[in-house]
């Protein structure tokens, strides 16, 4: 109960934060958007590539914003070390770790109201009302996967000065079936699903996602003490 | 039957501490009693602040022993942290928010309620009367460190360690500092105070060390200390 109340009031605070410093955020969707329209340039102006690797450039444009989001949440802690003061008590350090994966993840999340409709209108999609929601949760799915290994990791490179690279060689690799799991799905919702297999492929996100939430968890206590 | 003693709030045997090759603090003994006082004094780059970093467990140590409240702080360190609090140099404040929320964070956190009355009460406590409702990042050096401060009140330690507490202060805040520290003291709790300010933090301690370089080169009453940095 401690825990859970501990890691409401740090989401709570990031999201503060988040929200008295939204240049940032504004920031990172505006990347999300600059990726999209960069991937319509690439491919030309044909509209048949574009729709087939949609879900691909909107996953793409999820994790690399992610970086930068991921990023910037522990910069905040290591600024005036508040890191320490919340360490040194009362904050457990898991709880730390949930508060600050569920903040990156809503971040994350609120990409999708922009960057789907953006992609929609870019690549020519037309998905069902239905479809639309089926990609928000296959967003949110991919966005968890993508908040906890990147919280864990961002905390480990937050004392790096090379963290903006560090970051990325570290979570990209980790987070391939992420990658895989959302481009499939996505995909599946957006061009079509005869052989019924959108669900194996959200369960794998989903147990992914699972897998990353609780081990990271586990590690993140370890991540954060010095040596 | 006597009752036991009360472990010593701090006690470390052959401390040390390495970066790499060079070791920051090395054969450190100390002892500070359950309620008592240490000065911590030296040069800038002594040892002093990674002493207190070891101290509060978040740093391990690379020789010797160290315990607090009679506990290793690195593999109690939930028991232990529950009776330390640290106001370091870094003051661990976030910029964007007010004073008031942060006030209203660290009471929440600590599992108490942050209602107007007692948020309003600890700012007075820390003289932020006029200013609950502005940005960190818009304080003085001075305003910050009370803020920080006044975190104490809330975690309501066994030990507390300072360090540096009274730099950024002007004269009346060094003042209030000193007799808001002094008031603490008697209420029990054990202070360890890293400092330069020796005239405003000797008062306050009843045992002092000097580091130099790492190693403890002169110990006695605190007092001792002004006339002995008077002497060299």
């Amino acid at each position: 109960m401690k825990l859970a109340r501990q890691a409401w009031l740090i989401f709570r605070k990031d999201l503060l934060l988040e929200w008295r410093g939204r240049a940032r955020t504004v920031s990172v969707i505006l990347f999300g958007i600059v990726t999209l329209v960069l991937f319509s340039f690439a491919l030309g102006p044909e509209a048949e590539p574009l729709r087939r690797g949609a879900a691909g450039f909107l996953t793409l444009a999820l994790l690399l914003s992610s970086v930068l989001g991921l990023n910037e949440s522990f910069r905040l802690e290591q600024e005036d070390r508040a890191l320490d003061g919340l360490l040194l008590r009362p904050v457990e350090p898991t709880a730390l770790f949930y508060g600050k994966a569920m903040g990156s993840a809503f971040l994350l999340l609120l990409l999708a109201v922009v960057l789907l409709p953006a992609a929609v209108v870019l690549y020519d999609l037309s998905p069902t009302p239905g479809g639309m929601l089926r990609l928000l949760g296959l967003w949110a799915l991919a966005a968890a996967g993508l908040a906890a290994p990147g919280t864990l990791y961002a905390a480990i490179t937050g004392r790096l000065q090379s963290q903006d690279v560090a970051l990325p060689l570290l979570l990209f690799p980790l987070v391939v079936p992420v990658l895989l799991g959302s481009v499939k799905a996505m995909d599946l919702v957006l061009t079509g699903d005869p052989m019924r297999q959108l669900q194996s492929w959200t369960l794998l996100l989903a147990g992914f996602d699972a897998i990353y939430w609780s081990v990271c968890g586990v590690l993140f206590p370890f991540a954060i003490e010095e040596s | 039957m006597e009752a036991a003693a009360p472990a010593p709030a701090l006690e470390t045997r052959d401390l040390g501490r390495r970066f790499g090759r060079r070791w920051a603090l090395a054969h450190v003994d100390l002892e500070v009693p359950a309620g008592g006082s240490l000065l911590l004094a030296g040069a800038n780059g002594s040892g002093k602040t990674t002493l207190l970093r070891l101290v509060s467990g978040r740093l391990e140590s690379s020789a010797g022993t160290l315990r607090v409240f009679g506990l290793d702080p690195r593999r109690q360190r939930g028991t232990v942290r529950s009776g330390l609090s640290l106001v370091a140099h870094h003051l661990s404040l976030y910029p964007r928010l007010t004073a008031a929320e942060t006030l209203a964070l660290w009471l929440r956190l600590g599992g108490e309620e942050a209602s107007r009355a007692r948020v309003g009460e600890l700012w007075v406590e820390a003289g932020l009367e006029e200013h609950g409702d502005v940005e960190v990042g818009g304080f003085s050096a001075g305003m910050r460190k009370r803020l920080a401060l006044v975190r104490v009140r809330i975690e309501t330690p066994r030990l507390l360690l300072l360090d540096e507490p009274f730099s950024a202060l002007d004269a009346a805040g060094r003042a209030w500092l000193a007799q808001w520290l002094a008031g603490l003291h008697r209420e029990g709790v054990g202070l360890v105070i890293a400092s330069h300010a020796l005239e405003w933090a000797a008062p306050l301690c009843q045992r002092a060390v000097r580091l130099t370089a790492g190693q403890v080169t002169w110990r006695g009453p605190a007092a001792d200390l002004l006339v002995e940095g008077r002497a060299r």
